[in-house]
């Protein structure tokens, strides 16, 4: 792929990022209450007060300033204050984030590594007792409510079973100690060489990515299956077997790496839409990552963060779809960029 | 078995099932391939020539299965062999090479990876240690290339397959299957998806390759000039059977079998100029629920009550059988006195 | 088709049990449409089919088991919740908000595309512009986080829900009608009405439309059904309808604070959801099936 063409591409991106902090800035500002209100709460205020509050922030200028002072300010990720934590919101999400990413990188690797392989199996046993049930899996992995299903993981094994914990990312006590190199506490525990604590961190992140994964897991199932059938079906698949082969070979390398093509893209899209998931999967498991902050923050009326976290899951969600597009045309080397 | 015979098939019947019924796609047929030679199938699309060779080749798609019948290669009963075996003769012993090279070659994969995996699954003589087996692998991908017509080929072994021109593709397809210098190619239906100059020079290759390697060669075409030109025998099949066989000089001056006359007649040609080609009417007849009658009967111009019968092949000449009731009569005679 | 057991015999009787196959999906398609057929009736009919009061609470039955455990008892079938009211009660009017939201989010979001899709695909130049760009700029949000943050703005309630929810996904049935109207608006029998004088707006409403609507329901049934999810986890997050308006997502919710001790509570209102959405799943596979025999693999 080419320098330019991959330039004109990131483009194409602007006038859709344009239009999505357009709507992010609408939609709150449309909503109604009185930030200032919101602001004061039960602080007791002169008229003065909140009139230079109201200065402070901007709120007596037109829309469109409004909108183009928002802009610039996104642009260097600074949201303003989040009443709530009388902190800047940039600093109170970036101090969430890792621990969703963390969550949702663990989700598509779940997903990955368990739904290429059933997809492949049940393409190539087709109509066998195996595809029989990874087709009524897949069914079920995109009809099963995920809030629902991680309240039952969670009566199972931690209430139940009494093996995995109920919630959170580590145990206090185990966290004690651990440099934040990364705060990803998967990597972090391993890098201060503290396996317990590994452990307990593995065990918190296991339900909570089962659960946010499996949507992604069956319909990467499916499509998996699909391109696997397609490719199964092909002349060079047939000219591989003349060529005496291994079966195995012509599975995993002649086949698998043609009908990875469909399936990459469309895990870097559904990777976009565990960002979804994760508010409901971090509420279920009290994972303290931005998605429970986001629930929160709505119910707190702290409109400032809700507004910064929409529009940094839609730019994210946006980035990887672009992502998904060039994943595309690297995978597969007849598309010329 | 006779020592020249080096692939021997009798009585091979693959069907599919499918929903409408049994589609008996191969029925009965007798294959000899002599060691050296140049075997031509001749027949429409669907007259089973390419499933009877993926038959051989044990390459037959579910839902089909071979149901009865021999494949003796080189003594080796194929049906018999386990499918590891089976596996490891495949593009050692017996290799193919398909209709569109541009299908048949794996476009994630480039050129020299997929000669490399050929090589490494069947050179036995290749040198101990990983960097010396590299080395000679590549090598020998870069002497078949080279053999094949590509230039420069080192420089192209890191290219995928769609980045070459179709000729480029076909003989690439070449040098894939005879990298391991199997002793029987299947070329199935090399030049249809060629050029008209492309063609000849593929079918020059093939002829070349087989007097180098000293291997067999059993072209499937529907293109009876390609046979004339390349092959040393003609099988004409149709609707599942073998309706003709012989040494193609023969066959192609006296076809004895109506089906073999039609094809020849509906061939435009210089010697005939100025008279009508003549198609041949009607259609192949479906697979499903054949009655036990000639197949050609519903084309046959020569056709009456006495051809509802089954018809086995018969002796119509030295080294020649076809399948054909009216062979001895003068009505055949006849027919093919017009346009011969 | 497994091409890698080349010759793998395939006995008489696969034939038969292939033709089995496919009538079992018929019927297990046919079937999951008289799932969700029932659901239906059941939400219309709840008045009459509910054993109890979906509202009143009786604290003398607080988290009563179902009938079959111990402590259950036939009055309250599936249990009582941490009010004391009636899940089954509850879970029968549940399915009147999830149905009634799913269908109408359903109806005006195929509506709205059907039109603008339309209006894309057969005038092209800048209304095609126009809404392409704003299909574009929809499909940059992640749905439930476009939802969440529209819910926040407008607050909960049943009319809000159903616009927060119709607000994207219009886009969906919308680029399925514009690329069928692209198809389609070059066909002969187009061309026809056109030369005929016919107006833009019959040629879109009766030449074309009817000639695109198969792929436009098979897509609503399918989105039927993510809606439904949908729906539930806004409901879930307390961004759904009032309390103590039944919803099933919200029971679910309500019973997350006593898994310890009462499992039916959260159980029961999710496998009311996972049977009608599984539901409308296998019957929407079966009817892209039976509509589009390009789907079938």
């Amino acid at each position: 792929m080419t320098l330019t063409r991959l330039l004109e591409r990131l483009l194409q991106l602007i006038p859709v990022l344009l239009g999505v902090s357009v709507i992010v800035f609408v939609m709150m500002a449309l909503t109604p209450g009185d930030p200032i209100q919101i602001m004061i709460g039960d602080q007791i205020v002169t008229a003065e007060q909140e009139a230079q509050m109201r200065r402070d922030i901007g709120l007596d200028r037109p829309m469109v300033e409004r909108f183009f002072v928002f802009l610039g300010n996104a642009i260097q990720f600074d949201f303003g204050q989040s009443f709530y934590h009388r902190r800047p919101v940039a600093d109170v999400i970036l101090e969430r984030l890792p621990a969703t990413i963390e969550l949702t990188i663990v989700a598509m690797l779940i997903a990955l590594v368990t739904a290429i392989p059933l997809g492949v199996l049940a393409a190539v046993r087709k109509n066998s007792i195996f595809d029989r049930i990874a087709t009524v899996g897949g069914l079920l992995g995109v009809s099963l409510p995920g809030f629902w299903f991680g309240i039952l993981l969670l009566m199972l094994f931690a209430v139940h079973l009494n093996i995995l914990p109920v919630a959170g990312r580590i145990n206090y006590g185990i966290s004690q100690g651990i440099t934040p190199y990364t705060h990803f506490l998967l990597i972090d525990t391993l890098l201060n060489g503290r396996l317990d604590a590994f452990r307990n961190a593995l065990a918190h992140i296991i339900l909570p990515a089962v659960t946010l994964g499996l949507p992604m897991t069956a319909i990467l199932m499916r499509v998996t299956r699909t391109a696997m059938l397609e490719v199964l079906r092909t002349d060079y698949v047939t000219f591989a077997q003349a060529k005496g082969l291994s079966r195995q070979r012509i599975l995993w390398r002649h086949a698998l790496k043609n009908a990875l093509i469909p399936t990459v893209s469309v895990a870097a899209i559904e990777t976009g839409s565990l960002l979804g998931g994760n508010m409901i999967i971090e509420t279920v498991f009290g994972w303290p990552g931005l998605g429970r902050l986001v629930v929160e923050s709505i119910f707190v009326r702290n409109y400032p963060l809700v507004q910064a976290a929409v529009l940094l899951y839609a730019v994210i969600y946006v980035m990887l779809n672009f992502f998904a597009d060039i994943l595309y045309t690297i995978l597969n080397p007849r598309v010329k960029l | 078995m006779s020592a020249d015979i080096l692939l021997e098939v009798r009585g091979l019947r693959t069907v599919f099932d499918t929903r409408a019924g049994q589609v008996c796609a191969v029925d009965g047929v007798d294959v000899t391939v002599n060691r050296g030679e140049c075997l031509g199938i001749v027949g429409e699309s669907g007259s089973g020539k390419s499933v009877t060779f993926a038959s051989v080749m044990g390459l037959v798609r579910v839902p089909g299965r071979i149901e009865a019948g021999e494949i003796v290669f080189d003594g080796i009963d194929l049906r018999k062999l386990s499918a590891k075996k089976m596996q490891a003769m495949r593009g050692r012993d017996i290799a193919m090479t398909m209709q569109d090279a541009l299908t048949a070659l794996n476009p994630a994969l480039t050129v020299g990876e997929q000669l490399a995996e050929m090589l490494a699954a069947h050179a036995d003589d290749l040198p101990p240690g990983r960097m010396a087996r590299r080395a000679a692998i590549r090598a020998r991908a870069i002497e078949m290339l080279t053999r094949v017509g590509i230039p420069s080929a080192g420089e192209r072994l890191g290219q995928y397959p769609h980045e070459f021109s179709g000729g480029m593709r076909q003989r690439i397809m070449i040098a894939l299957a005879l990298a391991a210098k199997p002793r029987l190619l299947i070329a199935d239906e090399p030049t249809t998806a060629l050029d008209v100059t492309i063609q000849a020079q593929v079918l020059e290759l093939i002829s070349a390759l087989r007097a180098e390697f000293g291997m067999s060669v059993v072209l499937i075409t529907h293109d009876l000039g390609v046979v004339a030109q390349h092959c040393d025998r003609v099988m004409v099949m149709y609707a599942g059977q073998v309706v003709e066989e012989g040494p193609t000089a023969q066959v192609i001056r006296q076809p004895r079998h109506p089906y073999t006359q039609g094809l020849l007649a509906s061939i435009p040609r210089p010697a005939r100029r100025g008279q009508p080609i003549r198609p041949i009417q009607g259609q192949v007849p479906e697979l499903v629920n054949l009655p036990p009658q000639c197949r050609f009967l519903e084309r046959c111009p020569l056709a009456d009550d006495a051809c509802r019968h089954p018809i086995d092949m018969r002796p119509a000449g030295p080294e020649r059988r076809a399948r054909c009731i009216r062979i001895t009569t003068p009505d055949i005679e006849k027919g093919l006195s017009h346009d011969i | 088709m497994s091409i890698l057991e080349p010759t793998a015999p395939v006995e008489a009787e696969s034939l038969f049990r292939r033709n089995m196959a496919a009538f079992m999906e018929n019927r297990l398609a046919f079937g999951s449409a008289i799932v969700v057929v029932l659901f239906v009736l059941m939400a219309v009919f709840a008045p009459w089919i509910a054993p109890n009061d979906p509202y009143a609470t009786n604290l003398f039955f607080r988290l009563q088991p179902p009938v079959w455990m111990e402590g259950g008892d036939w009055a309250y079938p599936l249990g009582a919740d941490s009010l004391g009211r009636c899940i089954l009660s509850r879970i029968i009017y549940g399915a009147r908000i999830s149905i009634f939201i799913g269908a109408a989010v359903i109806i005006v979001a195929t509506s709205i595309g059907i039109l603008a899709g339309l209006a894309a695909g057969y005038l092209r130049g800048w209304v095609d512009v126009v809404i392409s760009r704003l299909v574009d700029i929809l499909l940059g949000f992640p749905y439930l986080i476009f939802a969440i943050g529209l819910m926040a703005m407008m607050g909960p309630g049943l009319g809000n829900i159903i616009l927060a929810l119709a607000y994207k996904e219009w886009v969906i049935p919308c680029r399925v009608v514009r690329g069928e109207t692209l198809a389609t608006r070059e066909l002969e029998y187009v061309e026809a009405a056109r030369a005929l004088g016919a107006s833009g707006r019959h040629i879109m409403l009766r030449e074309i439309l009817p000639n695109i609507l198969s792929p436009v329901i098979v897509v609503a049934t399918i989105r039927m059904a993510h809606v439904i999810i949908l729906e539930a986890s806004l409901s879930f997050l307390g961004l759904g309808v009032q309390p103590p308006t039944a919803s099933w997502g919200a029971m679910v919710a309500d019973g997350r604070a006593f898994i310890l001790v009462s499992w039916w509570v959260s159980t029961f209102p999710g496998l009311a959801i996972l049977l009608l959405v599984l539901a409308i799943n296998v019957a929407s596979q079966g009817l892209r099936d039976a509509f589009d025999p390009r789907f079938t693999e």
